[in-house]
């Protein structure tokens, strides 16, 4: 069945060294359209740094990277586009604390996509409705609870109209209370086929909402398949301890 | 039996009583009556000081100096105890400033009768100015506080153009480029702005570059402080949060783009306040365009003070500067500590305008 | 339609074989550029222009330059060697174009600025200049620390009188410009009977001035030291001025140590301004020995021996402050 979907991201034995750390092992994947791919694993396997090397924020030493069939390891590419095409979300939400929410939602849609100004509001409002946020549209992120700056996050990544968006552990910052918020908008997402890949420790929502699960350990996928069948039934031992552990 | 014999040791203790738990453990020199001692002794040996003048000798020099730290000394003992009732400490500190004052006024060797004619003879300056002009000192005074202010904003502007050129370089971490720009910030922040001046001014025409003394004074203050300012909006750009650039780059911002809408902006908070004091700083440095025959107010006063053979309209000259620099420096040292306050101490400062 | 389609696919593969970047970053248009620039430099005035479109034609020179540096240098993936290039080439272009159309005659540059017969007899003279120099900064460098102590030390006992005046003294001193008071100390003072050779003065001025900054580095330094340390120390039964000296001090130390440095260092510089009121330090001498050879090159000595000994100093000072932030951060 896979033949005629879109392959969105194909990375191809990527390593990435720190140093004289070795952090990525030779990773394979392929990812297609509409998939939500859960990233799983013990802390310092490389997860985010993976996530990070797929739109280059973080050079990767050496391997390829294909997005939507684009090298984009090669020197020729313009990441700039590429990264525009993806959406990320962070850890620590990062948003700009000099800009209030909307702005910061149409910073890169007008500078970027040179989007008129009224045009990127009204879409900017739409996606700031979209997340539960419609009535924050002009506070600044140190106004906001921790959900609700994560809620802005997603807007401001959404706004590009991304090919895929990456998660990058977008809970593990927050409260307790708020980790469901920002869940919701996730998996509306996911509902809608958008392409994510996601870093997460939320199994409830993994579950629910992930159409595969990668258990990254020591910078190699030591398993990988659905999340119920994963969860239920771990084949690799490492994979065994893990979700001991977090279960 | 137990009453009586806690009766026999209350007696025995009142007894035993001594003078020292009777009227508390502190030490000597915290004692009232040892401060009304030294007090007395303080006053008696004043009568040793010597005669009022200018002192003859290095010996009554070293005497005076003494007197005054022995005063010192005593009011601090009083000032630094807590358990002492504030009037006390109240008199100690009036004591000191205005013994300060009565030994400035004694030994100065000032003439202080002159002190009218000679400072605050304002008719000199209501008269007209300088030889060969027609209008009063005031007028010439204030043409000079506008050529002061004038030099002051030609050269923030360009040091400030300068300095952000320099720090956005820097901020490229090329190591060549970095390399010339450390150069160039170390040398101009070790020479001295007169120096400088004077090198400008003086030596270049040898090499038939000839600038006008304004010009050369604009260009020394700019080059000065085109050195501190780009250190200023390169503490101010390191200050940012790598995972700001991260999250503008993920955005598909290009270098450029991230450094103005992102960066910047943010930096520009952190940057105010010590680029408020370096402003100011460069106002006071405008004085030393004097050394070039610039016209700007400190010239204009000393001009007019040897044409008019008194010294007021120098001190009118110092009276401007305050009232101006004052409030600036007061307003710089607030945004300081707001700063400091909130947890935000990257503040490179021209040392030491604005400590 | 089809025509449209043939040529998006032209396109595409064009791109594929070329890469994606932005217009301003790849090699087709860097290239042609760089033969641009060079072409223009060919036919840029080979002097001081003497008209209006030479000085346009050399500002957009230099325009275009900095456009294609910026190109090249905000591309991480542009190879080292290009980088290096542009670098190189934006600091050329720079000095080149002040070498030639600042109107400077360089062929006097070592006859005027760098010529040593003209040091004959001016060494002796400039020796006793910077002694002049040294012992004035260091006479105002000892005044002015025991000043700013002392009044460090009575804002310290927080009297509302005492901190009043204290206040007055330092704003008065930090606000005014410390040429202005040389000038006012030496020129205005004999107007009053106070009459002060220029040494003097200098020394008065320069220490009244700097006692203010340093009472405010140790004041930070004194305030810096938390309350809790304070309070512990006297919890301990030690007296105030145990306290201070035991426990206030030692840490303080390391807190004023760098600004105050840097406040040295800055007095050092400042003393170059008594040339105005003709102390013969360094400057001054310089500039006497420029008059009598009727060339600059004792003066660039000059220069460059304050850089000589101000460099190495203002590097140890701003190196001391790195490293006290860096001491300050570990130790909260």
């Amino acid at each position: 069945m896979g033949e005629e979907r879109q392959v969105m991201i194909e990375t191809i034995d990527l390593h990435k060294y720190f140093k004289d750390q070795h952090v990525l092992k030779g990773i394979s994947v392929k990812i297609y359209k509409g998939e939500v791919v859960a990233i799983i694993g013990p802390s310092g396997a490389g997860k985010s740094t993976f996530l990070r090397c797929i739109n280059r924020l973080e050079e990767p030493s050496s391997g390829k990277i294909y997005i939507e069939g684009v090298d984009i390891t090669s020197p020729r590419v313009d990441m700039n586009k590429i990264r525009s095409e993806i959406g990320f979300v962070f850890q620590s939400y990062n948003l700009f604390p000099h800009l209030t929410a909307i702005e910061n939602i149409k910073l890169a849609p007008v500078h970027v996509r040179k989007i008129p100004e009224k045009e990127a509001e009204q879409k900017g409002l739409e996606l700031l409705k979209k997340v539960g946020l419609e009535d924050k549209a002009h506070a600044y992120p140190d106004q906001l609870s921790g959900g609700q700056q994560q809620r802005v996050a997603i807007a401001r990544a959404l706004a590009m109209q991304p090919h895929m968006i990456f998660f990058d552990e977008p809970t593990s910052a927050l409260d307790p209370e708020m980790i469901r918020e920002v869940l919701d908008v996730m998996q509306n997402l996911a509902a809608e086929g958008m392409t994510m890949l996601v870093v997460s420790h939320e199994l409830g929502f993994i579950r629910e909402a992930a159409t595969r699960v990668l258990v990254l350990a020591d910078g190699c996928v030591i398993e990988e398949g659905l999340p119920r069948q994963l969860f239920n039934n771990p084949q690799h031992p490492r994979t065994k301890e893990f979700l001991s552990k977090i279960l | 039996m137990k009453t009586k014999n806690n009766e026999a040791l209350k007696e025995n203790c009142l007894e035993k009583t001594t003078w020292k738990e009777r009227y508390g453990h502190w030490p000597w020199y915290r004692r009232y009556e040892f401060i009304l001692v030294s007090f007395l002794a303080l006053i008696a040996f004043g009568f040793a000081l010597p005669r009022p003048g200018l002192p003859e000798t290095l010996f009554q020099w070293l005497f005076i100096v003494f007197y005054l730290l022995l005063f010192l000394v005593w009011a601090g003992l009083i000032l630094i105890d807590v358990e002492k009732p504030n009037w006390i400490k109240a008199i100690a500190a009036t004591l000191i400033l205005s013994l300060f004052g009565w030994l400035f006024y004694r030994y100065s060797g000032a003439q202080w009768d002159k002190l009218g004619y000679a400072f605050f003879n304002w008719k000199v300056l209501s008269e007209t100015g300088s030889y060969g002009s027609t209008v009063t000192g005031w007028a010439e005074l204030f043409q000079g506080l506008l050529i002061t202010l004038q030099i002051a904003i030609f050269s923030a502007i360009f040091g400030t153009i300068l300095g952000l050129f320099l720090a956005v370089f820097r901020s490229l971490n090329d190591p060549i480029l970095n390399a010339f720009i450390i150069i160039w910030v170390d040398f101009f922040r070790a020479m001295p702005i007169i120096v400088l001046m004077m090198i400008i001014y003086y030596a270049l025409p040898y090499l038939n570059i000839t600038l006008s003394s304004t010009v050369s004074g604009i260009m020394a203050l700019s080059l000065n402080s085109s050195a501190y300012i780009s250190e200023i909006f390169r503490a101010g750009i390191e200050s940012i949060h790598h995972n700001q650039v991260e999250a503008a780059r993920s955005l598909g911002l290009t270098t450029m783009q991230t450094m103005r809408l992102v960066i910047l902006p943010q930096a520009m908070r952190v940057v105010m306040p010590p680029l408020t004091s370096n402003y100011v700083a460069m106002l006071k440095d405008t004085a030393i365009c004097s050394s070039i025959a610039i016209m700007e107010l400190l010239k204009t006063a000393i001009t007019l003070q040897a044409w008019k053979a008194n010294p007021t309209p120098l001190v009118a000259a110092t009276i401007i500067y305050l009232i101006i620099l004052l409030p600036l420096a007061r307003i710089s040292t607030v945004l300081e500590n707001k700063m400091k306050s909130k947890g935000i101490t990257r503040s490179i400062r021209r040392q030491p305008k604005a400590a | 339609m089809q025509t449209n389609q043939i040529r998006q696919s032209f396109y595409q593969r064009y791109r594929e074989k070329f890469g994606h970047l932005p217009w301003y970053k790849r090699y087709e248009f860097l290239l042609p550029l760089s033969l641009f620039i060079i072409l223009l430099g060919i036919f840029l005035p080979s002097g001081r222009p003497s008209n209006a479109i030479g000085w346009v034609l050399i500002c957009t020179f230099i325009f275009i330059v900095l456009l294609w540096v910026v190109g090249v240098l905000t591309d991480v993936e542009k190879p080292r060697w290009l980088r290096a290039i542009a670098a190189f080439g934006l600091i050329f272009v720079f000095g080149f174009s002040f070498y030639r159309y600042s109107g400077a005659r360089w062929d006097l540059f070592t006859k005027t600025f760098l010529n040593p017969s003209m040091m004959q007899g001016a060494w002796s003279e400039l020796l006793l200049g910077l002694e002049m120099t040294l012992k004035l900064a260091l006479v105002s460098m000892l005044i002015s620390t025991v000043l700013g102590l002392i009044i460090a030390v009575l804002r310290s006992f927080k009297n509302p009188i005492l901190e009043f005046f204290l206040i007055i003294y330092i704003d008065f001193f930090r606000a005014i410009p410390l040429i202005v008071l040389l000038v006012f100390v030496y020129y205005a003072l004999p107007f009053l009977g106070i009459a002060l050779d220029p040494y003097l003065a200098a020394i008065l001025a320069v220490s009244l001035n700097y006692s203010a900054y340093v009472a405010e580095v140790f004041r930070s330094g004194i305030e810096s030291i938390h309350r809790a340390q304070v309070e512990a120390a006297r919890s301990l039964g030690l007296r105030s001025l145990q306290a201070m000296r035991l426990v206030i001090l030692p840490q303080a130390v390391r807190v004023v140590v760098p600004p105050l440095t840097g406040l040295m260092v800055a007095l050092l510089k400042d003393t170059a301004l008594a040339t105005i009121i003709g102390l013969p330090e360094l400057l001054y001498k310089g500039i006497q020995t420029m008059i009598w050879k009727a060339n600059p090159t004792p003066l660039v000595t000059v220069a460059l021996i304050y850089l000589l000994v101000l460099l190495p100093l203002t590097r140890f000072s701003s190196y001391l402050e790195r490293r006290s932030k860096k001491w300050v951060k570990s130790a909260r």
